[in-house]
């Protein structure tokens, strides 16, 4: 039994673990640490996987547990993020399919979500995952209103690190 | 157009740069152990119920409790143990069902919650010991002060106002206490505070 449930765990999460490389990308600022996230989420996950009904999509039920493990659970190293950490960090932004004004564009729009609080980020995410605002507020145990409204302040707020 | 819509559209192409992680290697990684912070607030709960049961226990042993019996405070101190531990008993029990309630599974602002009350019922318990502590290094002074003759008897006969003993156990007992706290604010300081920060964040949104 416990092989088959181990099994049938490493499968799910191996077919699905973009989810949480993804939150450790805008959680972490290099391979260390996001590995270290990685590794914390999996327990996470397979600590609570016995409880997993299966009435939610395994998906689902991911995004939760990531984020929280990102947002509550996760010691996170000292280390301070830099905007100049941004560019020893991964995120590939492909030359050829953008012009030069969009990539710069897009690189200061990706330090600039770092530079946002771990809820902020949060909020992020699952907006950049096309999240409804109802999946994002049960998510964040908040209400759908206050959901958008935070949103609409992040944006705000991104629009100010972007042109101070 | 939005900033964030270009973003949302870029985000989607970078699921092609993710590492990919085999069967195997997420499979180690379920044999290893967790270092989430519940672990460590769960951790140091328990050591400091073993402190400060097993400061009873040492006192007990080491006859410190039969000196203070001599002192006829014998009464006193029975009462006091079983209020000690009955507190004790209270708090590990509050403890446990706090802790069985934490579920990585709820909503983050639940989860929270649920953590920082799991840190909270162990927290009560340190305060009441400390001002315990407290009280009973001015009452000990007090009464000796008064009812007994030990304190005389070790002061040789020299002439010491009352009001600077009395000063003097208050500022010892001050002092030992406001240690012990700081000690205590620096352990939880670094491991809570990120998570405190969180939970504000999300509170803000309610008001």
């Amino acid at each position: 039994m416990n092989k088959e449930l181990e099994h049938s765990f490493v499968t799910n999460l191996e077919q699905n673990q973009n989810i949480v490389h993804k939150v450790c990308r805008i959680y972490t600022n290099d391979a260390d640490s996001h590995k270290d996230l990685f590794q914390e989420i999996t327990i996470q996950l397979w600590k609570a996987y016995p409880k997993f009904r299966g009435d939610a999509k395994f998906s689902t039920w991911m995004y939760r547990v990531s984020l929280n493990t990102a947002i509550t659970l996760y010691r996170k190293s000292k280390r301070s993020i830099k905007t100049s950490d941004f560019d020893s960090m991964d995120f590939k932004i492909k030359a050829e399919e953008y012009d030069d004004e969009v990539e710069q564009q897009l690189k200061l729009m990706y330090a600039a979500v770092k530079q946002l609080n771990d809820i902020e980020k949060a909020l992020v995410f699952l907006y950049l995952e096309d999240k409804s605002y109802r999946e994002i507020a049960e998510t964040m145990g908040i209400s759908e209103v206050n959901a958008r409204v935070k949103m609409n302040r992040v944006k705000t707020k991104l629009k100010k690190i972007l042109n101070p | 157009m939005d900033e964030l819509e270009l973003l949302k559209k870029d985000w989607k192409k970078q699921e092609e740069g993710l590492p990919k992680l085999s069967y195997d290697e997420i499979y180690r990684m379920i044999l290893k152990k967790s270092s989430s912070i519940v672990k460590w607030i769960f951790v140091i709960s328990i050591l400091e119920f073993i402190l400060w049961a097993s400061i009873d226990v040492i006192a007990r042993l080491s006859g410190k409790y039969q000196e203070a019996e001599t002192l006829g405070m014998e009464n006193f101190f029975m009462i006091s143990t079983i209020i000690s531990y009955g507190v004790l008993v209270y708090f590990i029990v509050r403890f446990y069902l706090n802790y069985r309630k934490i579920k990585v599974t709820d909503s983050a602002k639940v989860l929270m919650q649920n953590i920082l009350n799991t840190r909270k019922t162990v927290k009560y318990y340190v305060w009441i010991n400390l001002t315990v502590i407290g009280l009973l290094i001015i009452s000990t002074t007090l009464y000796m002060l008064f009812f007994s003759n030990e304190l005389a008897d070790s002061l040789d006969g020299k002439e010491v106002p009352v009001g600077l003993i009395i000063v003097a156990a208050i500022v010892m007992a001050i002092i030992f206490v406001g240690f012990l706290a700081l000690i205590y604010r620096l352990i939880y300081g670094i491991l809570t505070r990120r998570l405190k920060q969180n939970y504000k964040e999300l509170q803000k949104l309610e008001v």
